[in-house]
């Protein structure tokens, strides 16, 4: 399969100033179109810092990441800003949701960044909503949603922009299991209809979505078997 | 797009309203400031230069005193005196000398006394100066004759003195006793429009005070240029200085109805100027309490500077946002501004323009005076938004996605 994310002996270290912590060392990791990856690790094992490098909210300190050929660890920041508006979508733990705009405008949010005209936008972004079947909630406020419905919100808005990677952390982390499962079979459809998605968890029971399971621990990756 | 930053900053604005609005009202008050003054010191400044137009070029005024300290002058009350007028009346190509002395004075018409203001002027050498020259003119009845005991009265007296006057009533003046002949048209201010001009040696008799005026003005004879004839006038009364060396010789102030104006305007432009530097402290200390509420909503808005920049935002995006929220509040401050300063405005001159009024003031709103207060604020606030705005945009996104 096509490599979409490739990751070339990247570190990523932090200066505290007396002492200096690396987060990565030397990770390897090609990720390919379609896959379903699963990213699992304790907590500080560095699986956060991973996704922020794997989705370009950060570049490494060392090393190269390429996005479907083209290095973006030497990116500016507004050059990131516009790979990950055009070709990433996020769904975080917390939401993340503007509390003060409704579940239509915080779908709509993404599109506001890349110029989309405004029908264009709202209209994508009410199919979105009605596709994880949030239809009759487009005017409530996230305050006004259930965890769930939350989530499902940041999904539709991840995918504003028709980003070809997904990316997730701990998605499940703040819903009840029931709520989980349908999160994560959101997600899992999102897969089989062409997306690559990478999710970031501790909890090993999702491994059963994922097609691939990467392992990490103390910053480095555990060989895949 | 703009569209949409905008619909956003005013939606943050209003999850903060209380902050907002307290913000807003420190520019509303700076705002107000500059418009209320502005406006009353332009009223004053156009009152004075309508006075002035309707003068001819071929007048002069002299003027007891330095013109550097003509207020001391005018309040300290120096005048000419009968000697200073002969000085001037010997001065080559002097035509016509008009004194002009005013007084405060009880008049009574019927059983009504009310105190108003009188000045004298020469029925017979100087009235058809200003008939002709300066456009003074009776709406009803006939000028004044001299020597009849006759008077004229302001184009407002009859409305907002003595609602009853009519021509050819008699009216007394400190107990004396004279007639109306006619009703002035409007001098162009309200202040000379309430005031009742009497023949001078009535003037003279009614207050007692034998000499002395405040101002003089000379009509230039025919063929004269009025610069030279101002250095005529200068050397007369400085040699007649010289002769009375002894004496407290004030200076004098000789000026064509020109350079009068050029003088007031340069008087109010400095005032105006000193009046928006003031104001403009206001302004600044409300920018200041703008950059305050950006910076605490940068900080407290720190994870959603993050979320926006996970899904796209770029720095100019971001800096947008904040500094179209900052104009907002800078703007609101000025049409609140603007709306107060303009009724302060109109109360003081509503205030003012009563007939007892010791300053004659209208407000002078123009729409430029309205468009600067909104352009202003609006800058204003996006120049206090600007730092923050800059802070907001440098955020790391993986910092700020992790703040809570």
């Amino acid at each position: 399969m096509e490599k979409i994310i490739e990751l070339k002996d990247v570190c990523k270290s932090y200066d505290l100033g007396k002492v200096k912590i690396d987060v990565l060392k030397n990770i390897n990791l090609s990720i390919s179109k379609r896959d379903f990856a699963l990213i699992l690790g304790p907590s500080g094992s560095g699986k956060s810092t991973l996704l922020n490098m794997v989705s370009c909210l950060d570049v490494p300190t060392k090393g190269n990441i390429f996005l479907e050929g083209e290095d973006v660890s030497k990116f500016s920041e507004d050059e990131l800003a516009m790979v990950r508006g055009k070709k990433i979508g996020f769904v975080f733990q917390q939401f993340n949701l503007l509390t003060h705009l409704t579940a239509l405008e915080n779908v709509i949010l993404p599109t506001v960044f890349q110029g989309v005209s405004r029908e264009e936008s709202e209209k994508r972004a009410k199919e979105l909503l009605s596709s994880v079947g949030l239809e009759k909630r487009i005017k409530h406020r996230p305050m006004e949603l259930s965890g769930g419905e939350r989530q499902r919100v940041a999904i539709a808005r991840s995918l504003t922009n028709n980003p070809e990677i997904i990316v997730a952390d701990e998605p499940t982390g703040n819903v009840d299991s029931k709520t989980g499962k349908i999160i994560m079979d959101i997600l899992t459809d999102l897969n089989k209809k062409g997306r690559t998605v990478i999710v970031v968890t501790h909890d090993t029971d999702l491994r059963k979505f994922s097609s691939r399971v990467i392992k990490i621990k103390d910053g480095e990756i555990e060989p895949e078997k | 797009m703009n569209f949409d930053f905008f619909k956003i900053a005013v939606q943050n604005l209003r999850s903060r309203s209380l902050r907002s609005w307290l913000t807003v009202l420190g520019i509303v008050i700076g705002i107000f400031l500059v418009i209320s003054l502005l406006s009353l010191s332009e009223g004053l400044k156009e009152s004075i230069m309508k006075e002035l137009r309707m003068m001819g070029g071929d007048m002069i005024m002299v003027f007891p005193g330095d013109t550097s300290d003509m207020m001391t002058t005018m309040i300290g009350g120096v005048e000419l005196k009968e000697r200073d007028i002969e000085s001037i009346r010997r001065a080559r190509g002097v035509d016509v000398i008009i004194e002009m002395p005013w007084q405060g004075a009880s008049v009574r018409h019927l059983q009504e006394t009310k105190m108003s203001l009188i000045y004298g002027v020469d029925f017979q050498e100087a009235l058809y100066v200003l008939h002709e020259d300066m456009g003074w003119d009776v709406r009803e009845g006939e000028l004044p004759r001299p020597g009849r005991r006759e008077v004229m009265v302001g184009s407002l007296v009859p409305q907002d003195v003595f609602p009853d006057l009519e021509v050819g009533d008699s009216i007394t003046i400190e107990g004396r006793e004279f007639t109306v002949s006619g009703v002035l048209r409007s001098l162009g201010n309200r202040e000379d429009d309430l005031a009742i001009p009497v023949d001078l040696p009535d003037f003279r008799d009614i207050t007692g005070k034998r000499e002395g005026t405040p101002v003089a003005l000379v009509r230039i004879k025919e063929g004269y240029q009025a610069n030279t004839v101002v250095e005529n006038i200068e050397r007369e009364l400085e040699d007649s200085m010289v002769r009375r060396r002894d004496e407290d010789s004030p200076s004098f102030s000789v000026m064509t109805s020109e350079t009068v104006t050029d003088m007031v305007e340069g008087i109010m432009g400095t005032l105006q100027i000193a009046v928006v530097a003031f104001a403009s402290i206001a302004i600044v200390v409300g920018g200041i309490g703008i950059m305050n509420t950006m910076y605490t909503s940068v900080k407290e808005r720190t994870k959603e500077i993050g979320i926006l920049k996970a899904v796209g935002a770029r720095r100019r995006h971001i800096t947008s946002i904040f500094l179209f929220e900052a104009g907002i509040i800078g703007f609101i401050g000025g049409v609140g501004g603007v709306a107060l300063g303009i009724i302060l405005a109109l109360l003081v001159e509503n205030f003012l323009s009563g007939p007892g009024a010791m300053v004659q003031l209208e407000a002078y709103i123009s729409i430029w005076l309205v468009v600067f207060g909104l352009a202003f604020s609006f800058i204003v606030g996006c120049l206090s938004g600007f730092l923050p705005a800059r802070q907001a945009a440098k955020l790391e996104p993986v910092e700020a996605l992790r703040y809570e």
